[in-house]
């Protein structure tokens, strides 16, 4: 074994670990605060692996788009509608999780099955390593063109979106016409603009 | 179309301007940079107290007639005045004084009013304790000589801004007999003193 | 194209010269770079930390540190050793875990990004292809750690600071990744080298920061933005939020905060030198010196001068940006946090756009002066 097979196998185990670990995490924690955190940890894996098998800017983007925008989402979600109520008990809750587990046992045994009988081959092919965003790139403008200028114009179409939005000015919620209601109206009493106070009222 | 394009030109004008401004405040900061600085190493060198400082009050306390004038003047009565009539003499004898310097403000009210002019102005200001009870002083303490930043030999006494010769700023390296900007005092006495017999 | 000089395989030519296999003598050299890269940045961080305090010392009329070491050099030694020695307090409500978790979320992807920051042709620990995209990649983890740090303080102007910070940096990322976007369509690469070599040959007038100056002002801006520097700085901001996500911590977690906040200004610095100004290149190209003095451009001797000289030209860059974000921070006051966010979204996001658009517009009509 070479210097570089053994750090590839040491990383493959940490990354397994991390990953596994993380993920169960996510699923078994109570606080879901816990949960998004390692929900981050298991992408950083997933990134790690991407790396293992020679494609850096998969990983790269992974962690742009996962741990960088869709996790942090998830954190702000989490932070800013974190109301804590009380836990009503459901009556027969044994039920849902009895459903969950059986629905999370067949879908493992289905996985488990492909995966046995999926005779996997190691592509002989030398990995392209460096050369694979300019391959990327070649495949997002011939045969993937379609999907790519449609996730593009679609992501345009989100970035200028939210422009407009940011850049519109402050919306009234009542109609123009319409008077302000009672309720919407501070308690306080109607002060006089300072023009329309009688000059040299202070002098006399 | 052209209310659109006017839009746009007046915001990158006004983005320009906002660089202007930046880049205006940017040169000032520049600027400053190339002056001297103008700290005092405070324990290494003083600044000298003007002649008006209010500092620490010192006290005579074989002038004091126990009038009680400065506990009257004073916002918050705050000096304690102790004394006993002496019926032989008919007088007034002062055993104890003291002023709490934790509350003094430093008005110098009572050393306006005082009639034996026993109480004075120091220009000692390093009064810091670890015990705020140790800033009540009594006659004994009220009653020492004032320090003084010139007559310190670990001390270089700086002088005030306006004490400097005219478009001077800095303290240091002076040489030594440099007269402040503007007349002193005894010479504006003396100048009217000197006109007054003519008008 | 001259290669410059090839340390890695110098250095294990002398090892195998030496008796040892080549595989050994690379395995010696894999640590190094990364050693040395590693001592670098936390050596720059002395640097910055004296910089930045005799420099705000200077620009308003104070003497700054003085007793500690020659001129004070030796102030961010002390304040270190003091964060060592301070006692490290978790609070009592506050979540352990995340708590220490935090600070070194937020620091290692700093340090991870010095990766890709060339210092000369074959200066670099790794010349990956992805290269300035792993920086975009690894500096969007940071909000992460400022989002746990906040949290877990259990502090609310600690959860407004990490969530002020991480809000602020997931704004300021479009604008850079645009900025960042319109170079690499120039260089045709994203690796860092590719981008420095397509700024070389023209001296001065080749540099980046001539076809890109509103790239370079959105970058700029918005790295300042990410480094959470004065007039960006408002998760810190003492007046409202104390000090924002560091509130409570104490001691070297704190210090950790220090040392990636002054990292990362560094690592900025030196990519905005990268993408915009020309990197290790010299205000005049290297080949007409050659030229001038009569010497090939291969000779050993003109080689190593010109490579030490051009880490030093790199770092020279980094720090004149250094100093003119130390500057900016006693000019601009600090923005409110709406119109941090209106700057963002409403100036920069479609002006980078717009720079972007150019840019490809410009490429297409003159390709020979916007990279073919």
């Amino acid at each position: 074994m070479t210097l570089a097979e053994g750090v590839q196998l040491v990383a493959f185990g940490i990354l397994v670990l991390m990953m596994v670990g993380s993920a169960l995490g996510v699923v078994l924690l109570e606080n879901i605060v816990y949960s998004a955190f390692l929900l981050g940890g298991v992408f950083i894996s997933m990134a790690g692996m991407y790396i293992l098998l020679n494609a850096g800017f998969v990983a790269a983007a992974q962690i742009l788009v996962y741990v960088g925008a869709v996790n942090v989402l998830i954190l702000f979600g989490i932070m800013l509608v974190n109301k804590r109520q009380p836990f009503a008990p459901v009556s027969q809750a044994w039920i849902g999780k009895v459903a969950t587990g059986g629905v999370c046992a067949g879908l493992f045994s289905l996985l488990t099955a492909s995966v046995l009988n999926t005779p996997w081959a190691i592509s002989s092919e030398t990995p392209i390593g460096e050369q694979a965003i300019v391959e990327i790139g070649k495949h997002f403008f011939t045969d993937y063109l379609l999907p790519f200028e449609l996730a593009s114009v679609l992501l345009l179409m989100a970035l200028i979106g939210a422009i407009v939005l940011a850049r519109r000015e402050f919306i009234p919620d009542t109609e123009p016409g319409e008077p302000e209601t009672e309720a919407l109206q501070l308690p306080e009493r109607p002060r006089e603009l300072v023009s329309s106070t009688p000059v040299g009222d202070g002098d006399r | 179309m052209l209310g659109f394009l006017k839009q746009v030109g007046d915001y990158a004008k006004e983005s320009f301007q906002a660089a202007k401004y930046i880049g205006q405040g940017l040169s000032v900061t520049f600027d400053h940079m190339s002056r001297r600085p103008i700290t005092v190493h405070y324990p290494y060198e003083k600044l000298i107290p003007s002649e008006r400082f209010r500092g620490r009050i010192h006290f005579e306390f074989d002038k004091c007639i126990a009038c009680e004038v400065c506990v009257r003047v004073c916002p918050i009565n705050l000096p304690v005045v102790d004394w006993d009539f002496d019926k032989t003499t008919k007088k007034k004898t002062l055993k104890h004084y003291s002023i709490d310097f934790g509350v003094c403000i430093f008005c110098g009210n009572c050393v306006e009013y005082c009639p034996t002019n026993c109480l004075s102005m120091t220009e000692e200001y390093e009064m810091a304790t670890y015990d705020r009870h140790e800033l009540n002083y009594d006659n004994v303490a009220l009653g020492r000589l004032p320090y003084k930043v010139t007559q310190d030999p670990m001390v270089t006494p700086l002088r005030e801004l306006a004490y400097l010769p005219k478009g001077v700023m800095e303290p240091h390296d002076l040489p030594p007999n440099s007269r402040r900007a503007g007349k002193l005092p005894q010479e504006i006495l003396e100048e009217s003193a000197g006109a007054e017999p003519k008008a | 194209m001259n290669q410059g000089i090839d340390l890695q395989g110098s250095f294990v030519r002398l090892l195998t010269e030496l008796g040892l296999p080549s595989g050994a003598a690379k395995a010696l050299w894999l640590p190094l770079p990364m050693v040395v890269i590693l001592i670098g940045a936390t050596v720059s961080i002395f640097v910055t930390v004296w910089l930045e305090r005799k420099i705000s010392a200077a620009a308003q009329q104070r003497i700054g540190p003085e007793y500690v070491g020659p001129l004070g050099t030796l102030q961010a030694a002390a304040d270190g050793i003091k964060l060592l020695f301070k006692e490290d307090i978790t609070p009592a409500k506050a979540d352990p875990i995340l708590f220490t978790l935090g600070p070194a979320i937020v620091v290692i992807p700093v340090f991870l990004s010095y990766l890709i920051v060339p210092f000369g042709q074959n200066m670099v620990i790794t010349d990956i292809g992805v290269g300035i995209f792993l920086w975009i990649a690894l500096s969007s983890i940071a909000p992460i750690g400022l989002l746990m740090a906040g949290y877990s303080s259990n502090n609310k102007y600690s959860l407004l600071g990490g969530l002020r910070a991480a809000a602020q940096s997931i704004s300021y990322e479009i604008p850079m990744a645009l900025a960042v976007l319109a170079v690499v369509l120039m260089s045709n690469s994203l690796s860092t080298i590719d981008i420095v070599n397509q700024q070389s040959g023209y001296g001065i007038l080749g540099w980046n920061v001539w076809r890109q100056p509103a790239g370079f002002l959105i970058f700029w801006i918005a790295a300042l933005a990410e480094c959470e520097r004065l007039p960006f700085d408002l998760p810190e901001a003492e007046e409202e939020l104390v000090a924002g996500y560091q509130t409570e911590y104490t001691g070297m977690k704190f210090g950790l905060f220090y040392v990636g906040s002054y990292v990362n200004l560094v690592l900025s610095a030196l990519i905005v030198s990268i993408l915009y100004l020309g990197g290790w290149e010299f205000p005049v190209s290297v080949s007409w010196i050659a030229d001038l003095i009569g010497v090939s451009e291969t000779t050993p001797w003109f080689q190593v001068i010109a490579a030490s000289l051009g880490i030093m030209m790199t770092l020279f860059k980094a720090y004149a940006l250094v100093f003119l974000a130390i500057l900016l921070r006693w000019t601009v006051p600090r923005v409110r946090i709406d119109q941090l966010l209106d700057f963002g979204w409403k100036f920069l996001l479609p002006v980078s756009l717009v720079n972007l658009l150019l840019t490809a517009g410009l490429k297409l009509a003159f390709p020979v002066a916007f990279g073919g």
